[in-house]
């Protein structure tokens, strides 16, 4: 059990900055992830914390002590990586029980143990097996069953589960969640899919660059991001950003088309956000949007819309999809209050009444 | 079904052919040599005689298993030095591309030196050190090879081990070290066997460093080999199944390493 603390980490190699002077508190027993697109600094990151990478400037802390000097063996973490780094000669209980070997617990107790691990990610009955004999889901639980073993103070994901087929995903990703939540041991999180962010974190941390662009809670990220690059990274499908100006109660895009938002204030220049959601449709022989495609997915269905050159996405309930078949024309409006804004030149959130 | 021969297939059992007999008639011949009286081998072409013991005999008296004991010794002790420092190193340039890129290679560069070159200041610092009786020269020549190319042999061997087989087992509470130890070296214990083979048969077939270090009186085995060779003209009976003894060793060697050995000299890019 132990709080972490980034406090301005940086990562440079030569000149190129890879992390950029972040700070992050990782809270005790908590599960944050820390989420971007690939070379936004989130493996280094935590590649740092582990022990795996030099940090060129900051402080990281793990229960108030600084760890910056000390090698992976003194930290007191555990780590799963993306292809598991199972050791091929080793069978699964041995695979569980190694770092029990780098303390001072005896063969017998440790083979115990393994085995109570093992029985209880429900590979008993493999523990006899080498690695390349498991299915890659098995290998996963090996590689958890390694992890928890030793009771770290902290436990480091990265990307665990992007080696797994998708319906799979979906299952470990439920058992990791509630393995942490048992053990309640602090835990980092690396993926650079936004879903299993979202799904799984206590707290987020959306990176981009080396930098964090935001971090809080994640229905709190996806309720209000603070630029276009969270609003469009967060979310599936992905949130219309179109550029353009409110007058008249209406967003009139550079491009041409119309989204009636209800009552708002002018604005010369302004970036909306909408959610495919939140993006309402309304057939009208004399729309400017027109319905290019739909994509069914069960009972609700993906619209997408040829807005005047704007390429935008609606989610409708699929009972709706009778009124709107391909070359339908509509009119476009926003659920009321569910509009973002943005700077045009910053990208930043504006708040508009 | 009769299989259809191409030219390739052809051409190529034909070359393989060429090649085999090339390395195998000489062998033959020497074997054959081994066991034939002085007067059957001024007939070179005779194949079939009355097998004789005579110079088998000969060469066991002239003491060619001591010989070939402290040949043994020689390249047992060189491999093990050469497995341990040369598995570590290769590890440093594998993984953490320890002196560059040019290490890679720029390691096998002392081997296009001659000999000559070399033999010299290890002589006189043999006798320097009062270690020209015993030997230490003999192996530390031996090492100026077999080290570097052992080396190189295990770099492709190591390429193959990701290295989030170290990273894990340092996360999991081991020294630098110990994750060497533990876990990476236990991927590669095929291509070590394979080097150590192809390290002692370099050692074993030297012979002009054992003839210049070694002690005079207690000469390693292609020394001995050579012995035959006397003021009174070569004693090719008995030098023949000296070199049958030589031989036969590294035949069977290289038999069971053939695989291993492709994939070191092609510095990995076989898959095993």
């Amino acid at each position: 059990m132990a709080e972490v603390r980034f406090n301005k980490i940086r990562k440079e190699y030569g000149s190129t900055v890879i992390v950029d002077d972040i700070d992050i508190v990782f809270p005790d027993g908590s599960l944050t992830v820390l989420v971007g697109p690939s070379g936004c600094g989130k493996s280094t990151s935590l590649r740092m914390l582990a022990g795996l990478e030099e940090i060129s400037g900051g402080e990281i802390t793990i229960d108030g002590r600084v760890v910056n000097g000390l090698e992976p063996k003194d930290r007191d973490v555990a780590m799963v990586f993306q292809n598991y780094a199972l050791y091929p000669h080793l069978t699964v209980l041995e695979n569980i029980a190694f770092p029990l070997r780098a303390t001072k617990t005896g063969k017998q107790d440790a083979l115990r143990r393994a085995q109570e691990v093992a029985d209880s990610l429900g590979l008993g009955a493999l523990t006899s097996r080498k690695p390349k004999d498991l299915s890659g889901g098995q290998q996963q639980r090996v590689a958890i069953g390694r992890a928890i073993i030793r009771e770290p103070a902290v436990f480091l994901f990265d990307e665990p589960l992007s080696n797994l087929d998708a319906k799979l995903r979906v299952e470990t990703r439920f058992e990791l969640m509630q393995i942490q939540r048992r053990l309640g041991i602090t835990a980092v999180y690396v993926t650079h899919d936004q879903e299993e962010a979202m799904t799984m974190s206590d707290r987020m941390v959306v990176m981009k660059d080396g930098r964090v662009a935001q971090s809080g809670q994640p229905e709190e990220i996806y309720a209000r991001p603070n630029s276009v690059f969270v609003a469009t990274f967060v979310g599936s499908p992905k949130m219309n950003i179109i550029a353009g100006a409110i007058a008249g109660g209406e967003f009139r895009s550079s491009m041409g088309s119309r989204v009636a938002l209800g009552a708002h204030v002018g604005q010369e220049s302004v970036i909306l956000g909408v959610r495919p959601d939140d993006l309402l449709l309304t057939p009208n022989p004399a729309g400017l949007a027109r319905v290019a495609l739909v994509e069914l997915l069960g009972p609700r269905a993906i619209v997408h819309l040829d807005a005047g050159g704007d390429r935008l996405t609606s989610v409708v309930d699929a009972d709706r999809l009778s009124d709107l078949s391909t070359g339908i024309a509509v009119d476009l409006a926003v659920r009321p209050g569910a509009a973002h804004f943005f700077d045009p030149d910053t990208e930043d959130r504006i708040e508009l009444s | 079904m009769i299989r259809r021969l191409s030219p390739w297939s052809v051409a190529r059992a034909l070359l393989l052919g060429v090649a085999a007999l090339t390395v195998t008639l000489p062998l033959l011949w020497v074997a054959l040599a081994s066991f034939k009286s002085p007067a059957q081998l001024n007939d070179p072409g005779l194949v079939i005689f009355n097998p004789n013991l005579a110079n088998w005999a000969r060469v066991l008296e002239a003491g060619i298993l001591e010989s070939a004991g402290r040949s043994a010794m020689v390249a047992a002790v060189t491999v093990a030095i050469s497995v341990v420092a040369g598995s570590m190193g290769a590890y440093a340039i594998s993984a953490y591309k320890a002196g560059g890129s040019a290490t890679r290679f720029g390691i096998l560069a002392a081997q296009v030196l001659p000999p000559a070159v070399l033999v010299f200041p290890f002589l006189t610092m043999a006798y320097a050190l009062r270690l020209d009786t015993t030997y230490v020269p003999v192996i530390f020549a031996h090492l100026s090879f077999v080290l570097p190319v052992i080396t190189w042999f295990l770099i492709g061997f190591f390429d193959a081990v990701p290295r989030s087989l170290e990273e894990q087992a340092r996360v999991d509470g081991f020294s630098r070290f110990a994750a060497f130890r533990l876990v990476v070296l236990p991927q590669v214990l095929p291509g070590i066997g394979a080097a150590a083979i192809f390290g002692f048969t370099l050692s074993w077939n030297d012979m002009f460093y054992g003839l210049i270090l070694a002690p005079t009186q207690e000469t390693i085995l292609p020394v001995a080999i050579a012995a035959f060779n006397t003021f009174r003209g070569v004693e090719l009976g008995a030098m023949s199944a000296a070199i049958i003894i030589a031989v036969v060793p590294v035949v069977i060697a290289s038999f069971f390493i053939q695989r291993r050995l492709v994939q070191g000299i092609s510095g990995g890019a076989v898959k095993f």
